[in-house]
């Protein structure tokens, strides 16, 4: 339809990965259009989320975890050596299955990845605070208690506000690990919302164990399973006319 | 299973209940009984003290037994400032050691330098005493103290505090010891409180893009910090109440110095030294009333932690 037009953000090339002699990934090629929503599905153990802690390289906190390949981020290959991992963690943010909000005031929770890499005034770093905090669809929930604990909001309010502190360091790419996997209805439909905004002006990646999930937020979608890359197309086609039967078997729920 | 034997059965798990709850309760009220108990000897014990020589006890250095006149500013200090020279040397290495344990150590190193503390922490009090006076203080009076007597003794306003002889035995040696004695203890603690703060937690910080350090200030320490506080108390409680280790090494003197190497002595070892040879009631009592006061600065130091923690917590965020 319109694949072709779409520039690549981030191409993975002839990945490997392994925790120790576990090989966790096996030769993954895959191209992540720019400004679309890319879903990762597949049975658990697939390497989904494996494959989403390379791109903004996560591993590397935990020794004997090790990538093999290219992952080219505007033409540069991440997983070089040289590669400075915290200018590429500020254009590549992450969420996680959980809300992880600091122990620290919902003002600063945002304020705090903002002040590693900028120096503002504080009328400045008000102005980003509210900003993120409207970006991700939260400050009219808590515009009146900005000061208090990120930890007294409610659970799908803490997985806004780490999208909303993921939006304030202003990446490029935004990684969502099940965002929703521990949040109600409600508030996974809030998240799923805020996650349509932001695709016109970010990349975004999820990984999501739920499938109808997957069908309503995202543009493509790549089905794995054990660690290889099934299938990768227009979430449309994924899931209406997929080209791979392991494909169709797991959208149609015969296994997994 | 027929109705009686039902009924038979759900009345002895109710007796069990019952007692079971009884028996924890009783072990539970010990704890106040004994408190009250011990506070209560102790202050009858230091009555005659009390009553010689009032308020006037705390403030007073003397100490002679041979007239019968006590008072406590010598041993109160010495602690106090054992203690404090302690936790100055003590909290940032624990810190540093804790923090290495879980963010930075190699796997194949947690172990070993894991159990290696907690061996530390297992020496009994004596040895490093022992290990203090004879092996510790004479390095330290040879090589350590001379450079102390010239580069910090010559310090404007903190020099006093650094000149004197270097005899190797002196107030600082002993708050050294004490130092080596509760970082096991502190770093223990930190590192097991370290240990759960949830990986996803550093994640999302690291995710951001901070450093180690970034992470661990900013992320790890606020997360755990009722954990680390009550680590600190627990070093501080031990070397607020060591006694053997700084009796060797402490110099054991009622004098009062400015100069941290010089001799001075602790509450603790002055009890220990002394309790043997007091004769006459009044020096009894005073010894005993020192006993009080020990205790009562376990308790001023243990209601300033936990006030603390509460302004912290109120700092952090007005509703959580």
């Amino acid at each position: 339809m319109e694949s072709s037009m779409n520039q690549t953000k981030l191409s993975i090339r002839d990945l490997n990965f392994y925790y120790g002699k576990f090989h966790a990934l096996k030769n993954i090629c895959l191209d992540i259009p720019e400004k679309k929503v890319t879903a990762f599905i597949g049975p658990s153990g697939c390497g989904k989320s494996t494959l989403l802690r390379v791109l903004n390289r996560m591993y590397d906190l935990y020794p004997k975890q090790t990538a093999q390949g290219q992952v080219l981020f505007d033409g540069n290959n991440i997983l070089d050596r040289a590669q400075d991992l915290y200018q590429l963690r500020a254009k590549i943010g992450m969420v996680f299955q959980k809300p992880t909000p600091f122990p620290m005031s919902i003002y600063d929770n945002i304020a705090f990845g903002v002040k590693l890499y900028e120096r503002l005034s504080r009328r400045k770093m008000d102005e980003r605070v509210e900003w993120a905090l409207k970006k991700s669809a939260l400050w009219d929930e808590v515009k009146d208690k900005i000061h208090q604990s990120g930890q007294s909001l409610s659970g799908g309010q803490q997985q806004r506000l780490c999208i909303a502190r993921g939006v304030a360091v202003r990446p490029e790419v935004l990684l969502l690990d099940e965002p929703c996997s521990a949040l109600d209805p409600i508030s996974t439909l809030k998240v799923e919302e805020l996650i349509n905004e932001l695709k016109t002006e970010y990349t975004i990646i999820m990984v999501t164990h739920n499938m109808q999930q997957a069908a309503r937020v995202s543009n493509y979608t790549a089905y794995m399973y054990l660690g290889e890359l099934i299938e990768f197309d227009e979430t449309n086609k994924i899931f209406t006319t997929p080209s791979k039967q392991a494909t169709e078997d797991y959208i149609t729920g015969k296994f997994g | 299973m027929s109705r009686k034997y039902s009924e038979i059965h759900v009345k002895r798990q109710a007796i069990q209940d019952i007692s079971f709850h009884g028996v924890t309760a009783l072990f539970a009220f010990l704890v106040f009984a004994l408190l009250f108990g011990i506070v209560l000897s102790l202050f009858q014990g230091s009555l005659p003290a009390i009553k010689t020589f009032g308020w006037h006890f705390l403030w007073s250095s003397d100490w002679d037994p041979v007239q019968e006149k006590f008072g406590a500013l010598v041993p109160i200090i010495g602690t106090l400032v054992t203690s404090t020279i302690a936790l100055l040397i003590g909290i940032p290495v624990s810190f540093g050691i804790a923090i290495f344990l879980t963010e930075l150590s190699p796997r194949w190193l947690k172990r070993p330098l894991g159990t290696a503390i907690e061996l530390l922490a297992g020496i009994p009090s004596i040895i490093y005493g022992i290990w203090g006076l004879f092996i510790f203080a004479p390095l330290f009076a040879d090589h350590v103290e001379p450079w102390i007597n010239d580069h910090l003794g010559v310090l404007p306003i903190l020099g006093p505090l650094f000149q004197g002889p270097p005899m190797g035995i002196g107030i600082l040696t002993a708050g050294i010891i004490l130092a080596i004695m509760v970082i096991p203890f502190i770093t223990a603690v930190m590192r097991d409180v370290f240990d759960v703060v949830p990986p996803m937690l550093k994640e999302s910080a690291y995710g951001l893009g901070a450093t180690t350090w970034e992470v661990v200030w900013n992320i790890v320490l606020p997360f755990t910090k009722n954990g680390v506080v009550g680590g600190i108390m627990l070093g501080l409680g031990r070397a607020l109440g060591e006694t053997m280790a700084v009796t060797f090494v402490i110099g054991n003197a009622h004098d009062l110095s400015a100069s941290l190497l010089m001799p001075g002595n602790s509450i603790s070892s002055a009890l220990a030294n002394e309790f043997n040879e007091a004769v006459g009631e009044l020096y009894t009592a005073s010894l005993i009333e020192l006993c009080l006061i020990l205790f009562l600065i376990t308790i001023i130091v243990l209601s300033l932690a936990k006030l603390l923690l509460l302004r912290m917590q109120r700092a952090e965020g007005r509703s959580s």
